[in-house]
C-alpha cells in the first residue's frame, strides 16, 4: 500500500472553512468484478458476465442525475466507479446512495462498484485549479482506461457522459475506450429499449426546466441540517412522520412524533399543520421537524364529513377542541415514491400551457400535491394514468417538480387501475424471469421428478407408517399443510403431526428464487387475480402435499398421552411423506357426522377393504376432533378472542367456474385444523426462540391501547351492553354477551370495532424486543411465529429455515451457516410486515374498484340492485356511517348537504332534503325542518340508494343516499349472505372487461400487442376459489385490513391449507 | 453533508484501508539529545513526541516519594496546531489530564518502577498533528522514548484503538472514524504475554460483540509491536555503528 494525502475544504460546526487533510491508502490489487478478468483479482461477491459486448462505465454527473435509466434491468454491464458513486452520494443524498446501493447488490442486475480511487494506477488526485466536475470525469476516465486494459482489452469499454468538452478531448485518446453522451449511447447500443429513450428524455426535460426556474419566494426556506438535529436535540423542534389527512389534503396535515426522545411531556397527542405555506413542502410521509406555534393560533381539527374537495367551509362549529398546532421548519427525510399521476384533459391543457411546456399532473393519492412535469407529449397522454417521480421542491415554486418515467394505461380501464393500485401500494411484480425458473426442478410428462436419493435417507420415512391427509377447501391446488394422528405401540400415547410442505429445500437462501420471494414476501391476492410469491411449479405441484404422491415436508409430532391429552414429547424434522386422503371441509364433517358419503380415493377399491379403511379414517379425524376441542379449551381459558366474520363457501361447476355462493355453516373440522396449525405455530415458535433467543422471527399482537376501545363502548352502551375491555379475556366474554336477539348485526358490528381498535399482529426479531412483547393478544399465546404456509408467505420460510438450524445445531453442535443477524432479520421483519400491509391494501382498493366498476353503469334510480339495506355504526357532525350487509360495503351517508339543507323523514319514511338543522348527540342524531324532528340512532337499519361518483383522478367513489329510514325489505327478503353480491360484481365487472376488450380486439386487429400486455401484467387470469375465499374473508365484517386476529389467522389457515 | 460510510460494501473504509489494516507507523528514537530518552512517531497524520526524563529524585513535594518504587508522571498536551481549527488552550483541561492519568495507569503497569524506589520518572507526551487514535500514538512514543531512555519495561507497551461499524470490528481508527459515532476501544496490550495494561471504552456495545472487538485491537496491537520492535533495533544499530567508530 501506498499512503497519499488527501486535501479536502469542508465547513466546520460553526460555519468557516477548514482545510482538512485526510490520508488516502492506494494499492495495487483492488478487485475488477470482472468474470472475464484473468489478473487473478480475487472476488467474493457479484460478477460482471462475461458474454455482453462491452463494459460500459457512467461518468458522476450520469449516475446523478440519469440512475434510474440505469436501473433498466436489460442494461448490463454496467461499471460503477468510485469517483462516481460518492459524487453522488455528495450531490443528492443518502436516499439516492442507498438506492444506488440496492442496485449494486440485487444479483438481478448486471453491474459492479470498482473502487478506482483505492487502485494505484487509476488514481488520480485533483489539480490545482481544476474544477470539481473536470476532476471526477478525469477519475472516471482513467477508470475506464484502467479497466480495458486490465482486462487486456477482451471488451471495449463505453464511457457515458454528459459533459461535452469530455467527449472532446477524451473521444480520441485511446482506442478501446470510447466516450460518447448517454443519448447517443441509448440510442446506438439498445435501439430496442424504448422505454429508456423516453426516460432519458423526461429526465433530461425536467434537469433543463429547472435550470431555467424563476427566483420568487413561495416557502420559507428549509432549515439546514445541522440546525435541524440540534433544535431536535434541545426538543426546540419536534421531529414526526407527516401525514396528510385524506379528506382534507389542502389543509390539513398531522404529525406523528418517533419514539419517546421529546421533553413536551404535555404534547400527548398528533400536531397538527394547517395549511400549505406551514407544511412548507413537506409530502406525506416525509420525516419533518417541526416547530410549534403560540397558543394563540392553536387550532382544532375538523370533524365533519366532507363531500370530496370542493367544499372549503370548515366553519367554527365543526371544530374540535384546539390541539398543538406547529409548522415545518426542515425536512428530516424525504420519503419520496412512485406516485401515478392523471393528466388533464385537453381544454385545461390550454389553460396551462402558456407557461411553458409544463403542465400540472393530479396524483391518484389525495395526499399528494400536484406535479409539475415537464413534457411534449402531454396531448398524446390526457387521460392516461402514468407514473411519475417527483425531483425537487424548491421554495420558490409552488407545486414539486417531477418527471414522467412509464405509462400504464388509460383512466377508467380495468388493467390502468389495477396497475394503478399496485403501483401506488409499492407492489412491483414483474413475471419471473428465465434465469429464475431455470432454477427451479422439472416436473413434466416426460421428465417427472423425482426424489433425490440423499435426501431420502436422510429424512424419516412417514410414507408407510402414517396415515397423512389434508383438510382443505374444495379445489385447492396449493396444499402446504397435512396432518396425521395414530396411537403409538403400546396404547398409552397419541401421535399427533403436522407436517408442512419443504418449500425451503427448493428455494436454496440467497437463489434468485429466494431474492424475489422475499422481496414479494407474500402472495398478492387482488379481486380478479393473484401474483404468486412462488413460481408456478413450485407453489402448485412439487412443494403441494397432494394426496397420493411423494412430498417432502416438514414436520412437528407431539406425543399426547391418550387419555388427559397431556404433551409428554416434541418432534421437529424433515420427512417424507405420502398423504393419502386430499379431504374438502364438508367431506371431513360429513364423515364426522356419521353419514355415508363417498371418499374419492376408496371408490375402486372393494368393499370389505374401504369398510376397514374408512373406519381407519374415520378414527382418525375424530381424535384429532377431540385434540383439538382440548386445545381451544386451552386457550379459551387464558382469553383468546373470536372474531368471527362471515364465511362463505363457493360451489364450483364443471368448469370451475362459480355457480353460487351458499352460506357455510361453521363446520367444526375448520376449527379443527386452524387449532392444530395454531398448536405447531406456537411450538415452532417455542423452539426457535429457545434456540436463537436474539435472532428468531416470530409474530406478536401487542395488546390495544385502551382509549380505542371508547367508541366501542359507547355504542355497545347504547344498545344496554357493557363491553369490558381490561383483558382479552373479559373482552371476549363481553362480546360473547353483546348480543341482540332481534339483530344478529350489532353483534357483529361491536366485534368490528373491536377489531378495528386493535393494532396488527407483526413479525419481529427476537433480539429486538423485550421478552414480555412477545405475547399474542388475539390468540392468547406467549409466543407466535408463521410456519404453516410457506408457500405463499416469505416469513414462514424464514421460520423454516430456522427451524432447521436450530435442529442441525442440536445434532452435531455447530452451524453451518450463519444466521442472519438480529439487525438483519428485524430489518427484513419490517420489510414483510410494510409488504403484508401494502397486500391489504391493494386487496380492498382493488375490491373498491371492482364495487365502483359495476355499480358504475346501473342507473341508480331504476335498478333494484342499486338500492340496499343499511345499518348505522357511527355518527359523525354532519352524517352517518353505514354498513351495507348485502355488498359488505361501509359508507358514509350524508344529512346535511351544500346548500345547507337536511334530510326530513315523511310519514310514509321516505326521505327529502329540506332547510333545518342537524343535532349530534355521542349515540344519536336529529334533523329538525319544517315537517318535524327525525332521530337516527345507532344501529338503526335504514335503505340507501348506492350511486358512483366518477373521478377522473382518483379512484371512483361510492356515494350513498338515504332513502328511506325503514329497513330495505327487498334485501330482508333475500336473505343473501354477505359477500354475495360481492363475488357476482368481481364476475360481472370482470366479464364485461374481457368482453370490452374482445370487441377492441376484434375491431382494432391488434391482438398480438393486447395478449403481449396481458401476459406482462397477469399471471393468473381466471378468478379462481383461493383468490375468491380470501377476498370472501377481506369482505366479511371483519376488517381484515385494520387487524389480524385469531379468527383471521386460523381463517387463513384453514383457506389456504 | 450526509453521513460519512465508514465501510463500504466492497470492504474498503474512508481512507481505502481494509479492515484490519493499520495505517502506516514511522518512528524513531533519540530525537533530542538534553534528555534522558525521546521518540517522534507517525501512526497516520497522527504525530506524537515523547520525552522521558529520569530516573531522578522526586521533585516538588517530598510527600509524593513511595518508599517501594518509583513514582511516574505523566503530562500530555496537544499543540495548538494540532487540529483543524487552531486550539485555544494546549494542556491542563480535562481532556488532558484525563489523557494524563491514564498514560500514568498504562506505564505504572508496564515499568518495573520497584527497581527505583524513591525516584521519579517523568514522561511528557505532545501531540503534534492530531488525526485519531492520540491516546495510542502517545503510549507508543512513551515507549520508544522509555527504550531510548534505558528504563527496565516487562514489555513493550503498544495501544491501538478499534472501532465497530456494521458488525465489522474496525482497527486503528482515523478522526474521521473516531467521530463517525461507532463504538471505540482503546487498548493498551503487553504483546508477549497478552496482559492487558489499559482499556479503555466510552460508547455502548453489546455483549456478544466485545470478544471481536478486542480480538480486533489485540491483532493491531501485536502488529504495531513487530513495527516498534523493528524501530529499536534499527536505531540500536546505528547507535552501535556510530559508539564503534
Amino acid at each position: 500500500m501506498i499512503k497519499t494525502e488527501k486535501v479536502l475544504h469542508l465547513k466546520s460546526s460553526r460555519g468557516g472553512k477548514v482545510r482538512v487533510v485526510r490520508e488516502h491508502y492506494v494499492r495495487e490489487q483492488v478487485e475488477c468484478g470482472s468474470w472475464l478478468c484473468e489478473a487473478g483479482c480475487v472476488s467474493d461477491g457479484k460478477l460482471l458476465s462475461g458474454d455482453v459486448t462491452h463494459y460500459v462505465v457512467p461518468d458522476a454527473g450520469v449516475v446523478r442525475d440519469f440512475l434510474e435509466v440505469l436501473e433498466f434491468r436489460e442494461l448490463q454491464g454496467i461499471v460503477f466507479t468510485q469517483t462516481a458513486c460518492q459524487a453522488a452520494h455528495h450531490a443528492r443524498g443518502r436516499r439516492h446512495y442507498n438506492r444506488l446501493r440496492a442496485l449494486l447488490k440485487d444479483p438481478r442486475h448486471d453491474c459492479i462498484l470498482f473502487a478506482n480511487e483505492f487502485q494505484q494506477y487509476s488514481y488520480c488526485p485533483r489539480e490545482k485549479g481544476e474544477t470539481q466536475e473536470k476532476w471526477h470525469t478525469r477519475c472516471v476516465y482513467h477508470a475506464a482506461v484502467w479497466y480495458y486494459n486490465h482486462l487486456a482489452g477482451l471488451r471495449p469499454v463505453v464511457m457515458i457522459t454528459e459533459d461535452e468538452d469530455a467527449i472532446k478531448e477524451y473521444g480520441s485518446q485511446n482506442s478501446g475506450v470510447y466516450v460518447i453522451s448517454t443519448q447517443e449511447y441509448l440510442e446506438s447500443f439498445w435501439p430496442d429499449l424504448q422505454a429508456a429513450r423516453e426516460l432519458y428524455a423526461s429526465i433530461a426535460q425536467a434537469l433543463q426546466e429547472r435550470e431555467s426556474e424563476g427566483a420568487e419566494k413561495e416557502y420559507t426556506e428549509h432549515l439546514p441540517a445541522e440546525v435541524l438535529e440540534a433544535g431536535i436535540k434541545s426538543g426546540r423542534y419536534i421531529q414526526g412522520t407527516l401525514s396528510v389527512n385524506k379528506h382534507r389534503a389542502q389543509h390539513e396535515a398531522f404529525v406523528r412524533f418517533e419514539g419517546s426522545s421529546n421533553k413536551n411531556t404535555e404534547l400527548n397527542s398528533d400536531i397538527l399543520i394547517s395549511g400549505g405555506k406551514h407544511r412548507n413542502r413537506a409530502i406525506h410521509g416525509d420525516v419533518v421537524a417541526v416547530e410549534l406555534l403560540p397558543h394563540s393560533e392553536w387550532k382544532g381539527r375538523t370533524t365533519a364529513l366532507t363531500e370530496g374537495q370542493g367544499e372549503e367551509r370548515a366553519g367554527e362549529d365543526t371544530q374540535s377542541q384546539p390541539m398543538p398546532t406547529g409548522r415545518v421548519v426542515g425536512i428530516v427525510q424525504r420519503n419520496w415514491r412512485d406516485y401515478v399521476v392523471t393528466f388533464p384533459p385537453r381544454e385545461e391543457l390550454k389553460s396551462q400551457s402558456r407557461n411553458s411546456q409544463k403542465i400540472l399532473v393530479i396524483p391518484w393519492d389525495y395526499r399528494i400535491p400536484k406535479i409539475r412535469i415537464s413534457t411534449q407529449q402531454a396531448e398524446a397522454l390526457q387521460d392516461h394514468r402514468v407514473i411519475v417521480r417527483v425531483d425537487s421542491w424548491d421554495s420558490t415554486s409552488l407545486y414539486p417538480n417531477g418527471h414522467t418515467v412509464r405509462v400504464l394505461g388509460k383512466a377508467g380501464e380495468l388493467e390502468a387501475e389495477i396497475q394503478t393500485i399496485l403501483v401506488e401500494n409499492c407492489i412491483h411484480v414483474p413475471p419471473f424471469s428465465e434465469a429464475q425458473l431455470r432454477e427451479m426442478p422439472v416436473n413434466s410428462k416426460e421428465q417427472p421428478w423425482q426424489m433425490g436419493p440423499a435426501e431420502v435417507s436422510s429424512r424419516r420415512d412417514l410414507r408407510d407408517t402414517h396415515l397423512v391427509f389434508s383438510i382443505d377447501p374444495l379445489g385447492c391446488e396449493d396444499v402446504d399443510d397435512t396432518l396425521s394422528v395414530c396411537t403409538l405401540p403400546g396404547g398409552k400415547r397419541l401421535e399427533l403431526g403436522v407436517h408442512i410442505a419443504d418449500v425451503t429445500h427448493f428455494v436454496k437462501e440467497g437463489s434468485l428464487t429466494d431474492l424475489e420471494a422475499r422481496s414479494r414476501a407474500t402472495t398478492y391476492y387482488l379481486a380478479d387475480r393473484r401474483y404468486d410469491m412462488l413460481p408456478a411449479v413450485l407453489s402448485a405441484d412439487l412443494c403441494s402435499l397432494l394426496g397420493g404422491v411423494d412430498r417432502y415436508a416438514m414436520s412437528v409430532l407431539w406425543e399426547l398421552d391418550v387419555e388427559t391429552l397431556a404433551l409428554c414429547n416434541v418432534w421437529y424434522g424433515r420427512t417424507l411423506i405420502r398423504s393419502s386422503y386430499q379431504l374438502h371441509y364438508e367431506l371431513a364433517q360429513s364423515l364426522l357426522n356419521g353419514e355415508e358419503v363417498e371418499v374419492p380415493e376408496l371408490s375402486q377399491l372393494k368393499s370389505s377393504d374401504k369398510s376397514q379403511k374408512l373406519a381407519e379414517l374415520l378414527q382418525a379425524l375424530e381424535t384429532l376432533t377431540r385434540v383439538a376441542r382440548l386445545l381451544r379449551a386451552q386457550r379459551d381459558k387464558v382469553g383468546a378472542l373470536e372474531l368471527e366474520g362471515v364465511e362463505v363457501r363457493a360451489q364450483l361447476d364443471k368448469d370451475k367456474n362459480i355457480a353460487a355462493l351458499v352460506p357455510k355453516q361453521p363446520l367444526e373440522v375448520h376449527e379443527t385444523v386452524a387449532e392444530c396449525m395454531i398448536y405447531a405455530n406456537h411450538w415452532v415458535a417455542r423452539k426457535i426462540q429457545e434456540s436463537f433467543p436474539h435472532q428468531a422471527l416470530l409474530r406478536h399482537h401487542p395488546p390495544p391501547r385502551q382509549e380505542f376501545f371508547n367508541q366501542l363502548i359507547d355504542s355497545a352502551k347504547s344498545r344496554g351492553f357493557m363491553i369490558d375491555t381490561r383483558s382479552n379475556k373479559a373482552l371476549a366474554e363481553s362480546l360473547d354477551w353483546a348480543v341482540d336477539p332481534q339483530d344478529a348485526l350489532v353483534n357483529k358490528l361491536l366485534r368490528m370495532m373491536a377489531t378495528q381498535a386493535m393494532s396488527n399482529a407483526l413479525y419481529f426479531s427476537t433480539g429486538a424486543c423485550p421478552e414480555e412483547q412477545y405475547y399474542h393478544y388475539g390468540l392468547a399465546l406467549d409466543r407466535y411465529t408463521h410456519f404453516t404456509s410457506p408457500i405463499r408467505r416469505y416469513a414462514d420460510i424464514i421460520v423454516h429455515r430456522l427451524l432447521m438450524a436450530a435442529i442441525q445445531s442440536e445434532k452435531d453442535e455447530y452451524l453451518h451457516k450463519t444466521l442472519a443477524s438480529n439487525k438483519e432479520l428485524d430489518e427484513l421483519a419490517q420489510h414483510i410486515n410494510n409488504k403484508n400491509r401494502a397486500a391489504q391494501h391493494a386487496q380492498k382498493q382493488s375490491t373498491e374498484l371492482f364495487q365502483c366498476l359495476y355499480f358504475r353503469d346501473k342507473d341508480p334510480l331504476m335498478d333494484e340492485r342499486c338500492v340496499a339495506d343499511a345499518i348505522i355504526y357511527a355518527i359523525r357532525a354532519n352524517g352517518m356511517l353505514v354498513f351495507l350487509p348485502r355488498y359488505g360495503m361501509k359508507g358514509a351517508v350524508y344529512l346535511k348537504n351544500r346548500d345547507s339543507q337536511v334530510i326530513s323523514v315523511g310519514d310514509d319514511g321516505k326521505c327529502k332534503w329540506q332547510v333545518g338543522t342537524l343535532q349530534r348527540y355521542p349515540d344519536r342524531i336529529s334533523t329538525f325542518t319544517a315537517i318535524g324532528t327525525h332521530t337516527f340512532h345507532l344501529f338503526d337499519h335504514v335503505t340507501v340508494r348506492i350511486s358512483v361518483e366518477p373521478s377522473r383522478c382518483h379512484a371512483d367513489s361510492m356515494h350513498l343516499e338515504l332513502i328511506s329510514n325503514k329497513p330495505h325489505r327487498a334485501a330482508r327478503a333475500e336473505s343473501h349472505p354477505a359477500g354475495h353480491g360481492q363475488s357476482e360484481l368481481v364476475q360481472e365487472v370482470v366479464r364485461r372487461e374481457e368482453k370490452a376488450s374482445l370487441q377492441a380486439e376484434e375491431q382494432k386487429a391488434r391482438r398480438p400487442k393486447l395478449s403481449r400486455e396481458e401476459r406482462e401484467f397477469r399471471q393468473s387470469k381466471t378468478p379462481n376459489l383461493y383468490s375468491l375465499l380470501q377476498e370472501i374473508s377481506e369482505l366479511a365484517l371483519l376488517d381484515l385490513s385494520v387487524c389480524h386476529l385469531p379468527n383471521t389467522e386460523a381463517q387463513t389457515c384453514s383457506t389456504s391449507a | 453533508m450526509a453521513g460519512l460510510e465508514l465501510l463500504s460494501d466492497q470492504g474498503y473504509r474512508l481512507d481505502g484501508r481494509r479492515a484490519a489494516e493499520l495505517r502506516k507507523v514511522q518512528a524513531r528514537m533519540g530525537v533530542f539529545a538534553q534528555a534522558d530518552g525521546s521518540a517522534y512517531i507517525e501512526q497516520g497524520n497522527t504525530r506524537a513526541l515523547a520525552v522521558v526524563y529520569g530516573p531522578h529524585e522526586v521533585r516538588g513535594s517530598r510527600s509524593k516519594t513511595l518508599h517501594d518504587r518509583a513514582v511516574i508522571n505523566c503530562q500530555y498536551s496537544m499543540a495548538t496546531f494540532s487540529t483543524a481549527e487552531r486550539k485555544r488552550r494546549p494542556h491542563g483541561d480535562r481532556k488532558s489530564s484525563e489523557m494524563s492519568l491514564h498514560l500514568k495507569q498504562t506505564f505504572e503497569a508496564a515499568v518495573l518502577t520497584q527497581l527505583y524506589p524513591r525516584s521519579q520518572i517523568d514522561i511528557y507526551v505532545k501531540i503534534l498533528q492530531s488525526d485519531g487514535g492520540n491516546y495510542s500514538a502517545c503510549v507508543n512514543a512513551a515507549t520508544l522514548a522509555l527504550v531510548d531512555a534505558g528504563i527496565p519495561m516487562r514489555d513493550y507497551v503498544c495501544a491501538c484503538t478499534a472501532g465497530f461499524v456494521e458488525d465489522t470490528p474496525l482497527a486503528d481508527l482515523c478522526h474521521a472514524e473516531e467521530s463517525g459515532g461507532g463504538t471505540t476501544l482503546a487498548l493498551a496490550l503487553l504483546p508477549r504475554s497478552e496482559n492487558i495494561a489499559l482499556v479503555q471504552m466510552d460508547a455502548r456495545l453489546h455483549q456478544d460483540h466485545l470478544d471481536a472487538l478486542m480480538e480486533a485491537a489485540m491483532m493491531a496491537c501485536k502488529g504495531l509491536s513487530k513495527v516498534l520492535d523493528s524501530v529499536v533495533r534499527q536505531h540500536l544499530q546505528e547507535v552501535s555503528v556510530l559508539t564503534r567508530e
